[in-house]
């Protein structure tokens, strides 16, 4: 069996505040295996978000191990996690955190300016992302003057464009109406199916939960594999 | 990165365009206050061989007509020509028609300027009427006055009216502003004043800029127990005691300018970081995306120089206009003004002012959002 692309391994996070020490996750252990789409659930304050932070490594764990793809980044420093998260991460918020005064096309293709890329080559990626979400024809648009679903998918095109190892998903359809959360799942499920992206999400809605096909359930700082779907 | 930060600067025009309006305003008061502190050194510092001697009391106290012929005896003395001031009405009361006017002796005024510029055969008409006057050429210019023509001045401090006839029109490429003066014969105010003896300021012209020190100490020394004790100076440093009536007018001007330059960094600093504390979950976003602290630095750095320079441009480019107009207006008042100028010096202080400005008040927020947690930011979100 080939190894998991993330493996974490007793991982703990303790927030200080004052001389108060929070703890919000335990020795966590996981495995999530290369094309996996996996849902993390659970009630508020229970660390998911947390949890999906330092996969992406924006924070970093008070001790244990995360590997990605071979690389322990617990062990990276902030210069070295950056250009880390551009290679591997595509993020994908609750609120989807668009730059309003950038077009639809230019905030799918700002990670692009980290990267050497012809300005052509850029704008060939971003045109090919907007089109794969469905948003061709908006692609000058400023965010004000979309609706909600099609901001997240620009949020989703934005985290495709740099071809990341894969997806983290904040919450993705909190924000949406039933309609617009549908549309935003079942893009998720066909970049899972279609491109094998391997993706994880937090959410609160047990339908968007059935989307994926492991669901783990966050409580207390624990872990818990609650069943495996099937899409 | 630099066109984020561009449509960041739009992202609320107002308040770009306020800030960058109080970088303008301020390097505008910055030249206009370097452009006058620059005319007066350069009047002040440039060397000199003319003295003025004048009442050591005021410049509205006479002296005797007898001090003329003790001053011409004194060593290294060239030549003393009295000056009195006129100071009548051409035309009108109007700013624009004043001009210096003064009445002088023909014999010897030129022997104190020689370098005024004018044909000789002008020179022996003039000195031979008496009711005749010698113009500089942007004086006659301005007026279009021709040889022969007459003009009519109405006295305000002497009780008597002037009709003069031209004769002369001199020049001074080297000092534009001298060119808008006249001066007439002093025996025909003096006649028409009852002959009183009496001499506003006299000139002399020394032998060597070295002797000047110890001319003006052997002039003030010789007239100290006298009923009129002078005071002798260079003629630059008595163009600026005008100035100097109003107090320490360098330190002054100086002053403002630190303050005004000190108060406006704490200003933009202020609206730089208010506007960088505002965008502060989306520095956590593009942190996210994979950018590093150099490039949100650079970010926040841009805009805030971007300000900051393109205020200082526009600052620079109203102060060019506003400091030539101020110029024109005030060298009939002050000649010594009449050089007022941005210099390349001054501009370049101002462009400076504004590139500093940029730094500091683009420095604190680049620095907060360079250390900005990405979980801190997105935090805020929520």
């Amino acid at each position: 069996m080939s190894d998991p692309l993330i493996q974490l391994r007793g991982v703990t996070k303790v927030y200080r505040r004052d001389q108060f020490e929070i703890p919000v996750l335990e020795g966590i252990d996981l495995d999530i295996a290369e094309g996996e789409f996996v849902a993390l659930m659970g009630p508020s304050g229970s660390g998911k978000s947390t949890l999906l932070n330092l996969m992406a490594g924006v924070d970093s764990p008070t001790s244990g191990r995360i590997v990605v793809a071979g690389s322990d980044i617990a062990q990276l420093g902030e210069g070295e996690l950056a250009p880390w998260r551009h290679r591997n991460v595509g993020f994908i918020f609750q609120f989807y955190n668009l730059i309003p005064v950038l077009t639809a096309r230019e905030n799918v293709e700002l990670p692009l300016k980290l990267a050497s890329l012809s300005r052509q080559d850029r704008r060939l990626k971003v045109e090919t992302a907007l089109e794969l979400v469905g948003l061709a024809d908006r692609m000058d648009h400023y965010p004000k003057q979309l609706s909600g679903g099609q901001k997240q998918r620009v949020a989703i095109a934005r985290a495709l464009v740099t071809a990341p190892t894969f997806l983290l998903a904040d919450e993705p359809t909190g924000d949406l109406d039933a309609a617009s959360a549908s549309d935003v799942l079942d893009l998720l499920g066909q970049l899972n199916q279609e491109f094998q992206k391997t993706t994880v999400m937090v959410t609160h809605d047990p339908r968007a939960a059935e989307r994926a096909r492991v669901l783990y359930h966050l409580e207390k700082g624990q872990l818990q594999r609650e069943h495996t779907g099937a899409v | 990165m630099f066109q984020l930060s561009l449509k960041n600067l739009l992202r609320n025009k107002r308040r770009t365009f306020l800030t960058g309006a109080s970088v303008s305003l301020t390097l505008i008061l910055v030249c206009l206050l370097g452009a006058v502190l620059t005319a007066m050194e350069s009047a002040e510092g440039s060397a000199d061989n003319r003295i003025v001697v004048r009442s050591a009391i005021s410049l509205t106290f006479s002296l005797p007509e007898s001090y003329w012929q003790r001053l011409q005896q004194m060593d290294h003395v060239l030549a003393v020509t009295p000056l009195n001031w006129f100071g009548g009405i051409y035309k009108d009361e109007r700013p624009e028609n004043f001009f210096a006017q003064f009445s002088c002796d023909p014999q010897t005024l030129l022997d104190v300027w020689p370098e005024y510029q004018i044909p000789q055969d002008q020179v022996a008409t003039w000195r031979q009427e008496r009711n005749s006057f010698i113009c500089g050429q942007a004086l006659a210019d301005k007026y279009g006055w021709k040889i022969g023509d007459q003009i009519f001045i109405k006295g305000s401090i002497y009780p008597v009216d002037l009709t003069l006839t031209l004769r002369g029109i001199y020049t001074e490429p080297n000092a534009p502003s001298a060119e808008k003066s006249i001066y007439f014969h002093r025996k025909y105010l003096e006649e028409a004043l009852g002959n009183p003896g009496q001499v506003g300021t006299f000139f002399l012209r020394i032998d060597s800029p070295d002797n000047v020190g110890t001319v003006v100490q052997h002039a003030e020394a010789m007239f100290e127990n006298s009923e009129a004790q002078v005071r002798a100076e260079t003629e630059k440093a008595f163009s600026l005691s005008f100035l100097e009536m109003l107090g320490n007018i360098r330190m002054f001007l100086g002053a403002i300018g630190a303050a005004i330059v000190v108060s406006l960094l704490f200003i933009t600093a202020n609206t730089m970081a208010m506007a960088a504390r505002e965008r502060t979950s989306e520095v956590a976003v593009l942190k996210t995306l994979g950018f590093r602290q150099g490039h949100v630095v650079r970010l926040v750095m841009f805009e805030s120089l971007a300000v900051g320079l393109g205020g200082a441009l526009v600052g620079l480019g109203l102060a060019y206009v506003l400091v030539r107009g101020a110029a024109r207006g005030m060298e009939n008042v002050f000649p010594i003004f009449g050089t007022l100028a941005v210099t390349p010096p001054v501009a370049l202080l101002a462009l400076g002012l504004g590139i500093l400005i940029g730094l500091v008040s683009g420095g604190f927020p680049a620095w907060q959002a360079a250390r900005l947690s990405i979980v801190d930011g997105l935090r805020k979100l929520a």
